[in-house]
Order: structure tokens, then sequence, then C-alpha cells
């Protein structure tokens, strides 16, 4: 869907801040630009919907060259989130949301329906937010906004660059939930940028880690957490890889592979999650004491049986370490 | 809230208010307006030259500068930006007496001259802050416009005209109001309105004159002001002002 060949970019005749990337986004994937603070992350992006020129190689969209397309209608047809969200405070919620449909030329009925769509999709009331301004929301609401903004024409692919790096971390991670049940439900082909590993492990089918405008290692979240490439990437991933790793996985994945114990009836410290909670937060709850067993639920609310740090051990020793 | 800094604007605005009220009762009752009554035909003349006067230099200035503004923020004029606005800073500086004597010196002396002074001087403000408003739109507002594919066009009507508009409008108004009370140095260069009254008034020691000439100018300024701040309501985008409220409150 997006193909980067040989792609290079120098500012000014002496800055390299990409340098030969190739690499490719498949259609419906969820691809994570990540590494430090002026590797290129910003710059490569910006180099598929043209806000930058390409120095050297070539990108292709959907097939086609993102240098022979025409500049307004390509953007339009991509959507574009940025750290600071970039709402206008001249206009309304609904304005804000509704720009490339307006661009577009959609009707009056055809954008009132597809605001109500997309506040439903993100979890504001629509008729409550439709007329006020920016400046009235919370950070939070304004970057779901700004979210909401970049899928308005329903583009296939969408370019974010940091766009919940500006949040506190409560209400990022409560965004970020809410964007990945976003994305399993539409399913776009997406580009985004992070500095952040936790984020990049958590979002990203892959992740594409940059140094100094190079790819240093072009993995699944898995891949380069178990099997880091060299120095740089175990550098990056840091001494907490295994902990790190635990977000990939959710109870029922533990559940699969080793089955839970049947609850003791002696022990009352428990408390209750569903099947899908992430091992992560789990394994945080048992280390901080919130209970001694967890009761693992699934949707039904039926109980499937009960967790205890030693069954994390012992998933941790075989599917993480051993893998 | 009503905090001590509040309470003494409004000590300050009462007692404004007061010392107009008591000159507008001691010039009633000393017939200070006396002129305007006797002289109707001379009055409306005088105030019809004043009027003219600014509505023609301030129309044209505003009628440049805006266009102006516009257009050295455009990105391949950028770098003679800082050029323009020095110049701009500098010729702020220059009295109006001076622009005047300086228009005079080359174009003689009657209303066009006059009209010509005036333009050049009320050029500054709205240039100034035509300039200010739209660099102070920010470059990530600008950049999401630009990454959605707004045209530079859109993007200057829709984004940045209307988030400059406050800042723009305050530039027009400051123009304005200074080119009333400009206007009435007119009369050093023959160009008529009110200021003949005020001039006549000062060089024959007769109140009665002067104050029939500037009470109508100091009228005609506060109107003009009070018009544009109304126009605030109008011309600036709903967001931006509730925006500026929250964030002064
Ligand atoms: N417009 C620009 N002009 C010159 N150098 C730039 C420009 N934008 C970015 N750079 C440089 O390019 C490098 C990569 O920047 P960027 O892509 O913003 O990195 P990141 O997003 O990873 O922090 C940095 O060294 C930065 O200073
Ligand atoms: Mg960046």
């Amino acid at each position: 869907m997006i193909d980067f060949k040989n792609v290079t970019k120098i500012y000014g005749g002496e800055v390299k801040a990409v340098d030969d990337i190739t690499m490719s986004v498949n259609e419906g994937e969820f691809v994570i630009l990540l590494g430090p603070s002026g590797c290129g992350k910003t710059t490569l992006l910006r180099m598929v919907n043209q806000l930058e020129t390409i120095t050297d190689g070539e990108i292709n969209v959907n097939g086609q060259n993102v240098k022979e397309m025409d500049k307004i209608k390509m953007r339009r047809n991509i959507g574009y989130v940025i750290q600071s969200n970039g709402l206008f405070p001249n206009m309304t919620i609904e304005k804000n949301t509704m720009i490339v449909p307006d661009l577009l030329g959609w009707d009056r009925k055809k954008k009132r329906d597809r605001f109500n769509y997309l506040m439903d999709l993100i979890g504001l009331n629509p008729d409550e937010y439709r007329k006020r301004y920016p400046h009235e929301l919370s950070g939070g609401q304004q970057q779901r906004i700004g979210v909401a903004r970049a899928m308005a024409s329903d583009p296939p692919v969408m370019l974010m660059d940091e766009p919940f790096g500006a949040l506190d971390p409560i209400i990022r991670e409560k965004v970020q939930d809410e964007f990945l049940t976003i994305q399993k439900e539409v399913k776009k082909t997406i580009l985004f940028v992070s500095h952040d590993i936790d984020e990049a492990v958590k979002m990203g089918d892959k992740i594409s880690l940059l140094r100094q405008g190079q790819i240093m290692q072009y993995a699944s979240p898995t891949e380069m957490l178990h099997r880091p490439k060299n120095d740089f990437v175990s550098e990056f991933i840091g001494k907490d890889r295994v902990l790190r790793s635990m977000s990939l996985y959710t109870v029922n994945d533990l559940v699969e592979a080793l089955g839970l114990k049947s609850k003791e009836e002696d022990i009352q410290d428990t408390k209750e999650i569903t099947i899908d909670t992430s091992l992560r937060v789990a394994l945080s709850m048992l280390l901080n004491k919130e209970a001694d067993e967890l009761l693992i639920t699934d949707d039904q609310g039926e109980a499937h049986g009960s967790l205890t740090f030693d069954l994390i051990e012992t998933f941790i020793n075989r599917e993480v370490r051993g893998a | 809230m009503m905090n001590s800094k509040k309470i003494i604007a409004y000590i300050v605005r009462i007692t404004l208010w007061a010392l107009v009220i008591a000159f507008f009762w001691w010039a009633i009752s000393e017939n200070m307006f006396d002129k305007i009554f006797n002289e109707p035909e001379t009055f409306k003349g005088l105030l019809t030259a004043h009027i003219q006067l600014t509505v023609i230099s301030a129309g044209l200035a505003i009628l440049t500068s805006l266009p102006l503004g516009i257009l050295i923020t455009r990105p391949w004029f950028r770098k003679s930006e800082w050029l323009i606005v020095n110049i701009a800073n500098l010729g702020q500086t220059i009295p109006s007496l001076a622009v005047l004597a300086l228009a005079m010196s080359f174009l003689g002396i009657g209303m066009p001259t006059a009209i010509v002074a005036l333009y050049v001087y009320s050029l500054l403000p709205v240039l100034q802050n035509t300039i200010a408003g739209l660099d102070s739109v920010q470059p990530e507002m600008k950049d999401a416009a630009k990454g959605m594919g707004m045209t530079p066009l859109q993007i200057l009507f829709r984004v940045e005209l209307p988030n400059a508009s406050s800042s723009i409008l305050a530039g027009i108004r400051t123009a304005v109001v200074l080119n009333i009370g400009t206007a009435a140095l007119a009369y050093l260069i023959g160009g008529g309105g009110l200021g003949v009254w005020i001039f006549t008034g000062i060089q024959l020691y007769d109140n009665q004159t002067l104050i029939s000439g500037a009470i109508p100018v100091t009228l005609l300024a506060v109107l003009v002001d009070f018009i544009f701040r109304g126009l605030q309501y109008v011309l600036v985008p709903k967001g931006n002002r509730l925006a500026t409220k929250a964030v002064t409150d």
C-alpha cells in the first residue's frame, strides 16, 4: 500500500534527515515509525503526502508514485493527524471535523450523517459537541476530534505524527485503547510516528526503528523484543523487555498455552478480570497486591478459573524467554 | 470574579464619565456650542469635509495595507518581510505633522494633499496589525490545513484571515480613530474640516469657536471607536471571541 524505495531526504544540501530507506506497509497494517528525536520519523512521514519533497528515491501509495499525483487531491485522500491537533478555533467541532468532506463538496445530509457516525465512533455525543468550539474541549477530546477529522472522508491511508504525544499518561492510555478498538473496526493502513517504545509495542502490527535516518530493524513487536537485530535495538528496547512484551499477550493467550488453576476456596483475596485483559495489566495487579488471585471471566461473565503469579511466571519462561 | 484590578478600572471609568458630564454641563451652560447652532450651514460643511478626509484617506489606506500585509506574509515573500516590518515601524515614529509638512512641500496646499498625508499616516497601523495577526496564526494550524488538502487560497480565507481578524480589525480601528483626530491638522495645509474652527479658536482666544470644533471631532472619534468595537461581533468568528474571553476572564 505504501512503498518506500531508497528514499533519501537532504535538507538544505547538508542535513541528511532520511538516508536510503526501503520498506513497505501493507494494506490494513498499523506500522509505527519509532526512534529517538531527530532520527527522521516526521520527515519520512511528511514525504508521503508531499508536505516535504523527496530528495532521492520514490514513494508509491497504492502503486502510484506520489510525485506524479496531484498534491491537493492526494492529501484529501490521506488522513493526517499531528501532535498539536491543529483544530481551527474559528470553526465549530462539526465544521472542524467535516473540513475534508467540505473540500470534496459533500452535501449537507451526507456530512451530518458522517459526523454523527464518527462522533459515535470516538465516543462523544454528536449533538452535545456539534456547535461547541475547540477551546471548550479537554486535550484528550481535542485529540480524538483530530483523529475523527482525519477519518472524515474515510481515507484508506492515515498518517499520524505523535498524535497522542501531548496527552498526559492516563488519558494517553485511554485514547490509545480507544483508537485500537476503532482500528479493529475500520482497518486503515496507518503510518504512526512515536518515540515511545511502550506505545509502539502496544499499538503496532510492525515497528520500524530508525536511527539517524536509517532503519535499524523493521519487524513485528514480538520479533523485535525477542530478537533485536543489533545493539542499538536492544538498547532502545531497554532491560525491561520481558515486562514490556507482557502487553503483547492477553490472559487468553496464557489460558490457551497453560490453562488456569481451579479456584481455591480458602483464598479470600480475589478480583475478577475479563479474559481479554492484557497480561501486563494482570501482572501489575498481582504485583501491587490488589489480589492474590485473579478470577478470569469471559464476555458472558462465566468464570474460567483463576490466575496466579506462579502461572504468569511459568508462561514467561515458556513463551516469552523461550521464544 | 471581581478582583482589585477590575475595581480600579471601574472607578477610573466612572470618574472619567463624571468629568465628561461635568464638562458638557459647563459647556452647555456657558453656551459654548452656540456657534454650531448659529452657523449650521458652515458647521455642516466643515463636518462633511472632515468625514470626507477620513473616509477617503483611511479607506484607501485599508485597501492598500490589507492586501500588502497578506502579500508579504506569503511564503515567497518571507525573506523581505523583516524589511517591510522595519520600514513600517520606523514610519510609525514620524510625527503626523511632519507627514503633513512633507506632503505639502511636494503637492502644495488643499484637500487632496491632506488626504494623501492622512493616507500615508493610516497605512502603518493597518499594515502592522495585518502582519502581526497573520503571523500569530500557529504554524501547526496551517500545516494541518495544508495536510488535509486545502489550497493556499483556502488556507488564507478559511484559516488565516478568520484567526487574524481580531488583530486586523484592531489595526483598522486604531488607524481610523487616529485619522479622525489627525484630520483636524488638515486646516494647517488648507485641507478644511473641523480643524478650521479649532485653530481659529486657538488663534483668537475664542473658546466658543474652539469647542464647537473640538467637541464634534472628539464625539466623532468616540462614535467610530464604538462602531468598530461592535463590528468585532460581526467580523470576528464566535469561536475566537469565546476563546479570547475564556483566556482573559
Ligand atoms: N525544515 C527543515 N530544515 C532543515 N532541517 C530539518 C527540517 N526539518 C527537520 N530537519 C532536520 O532533519 C532531522 C530529522 O528531523 P525530523 O524528521 O523532524 O525528526 P523526528 O521527527 O524523528 O524527531 C533533524 O536533524 C532535523 O533537525
Ligand atoms: Mg517528529
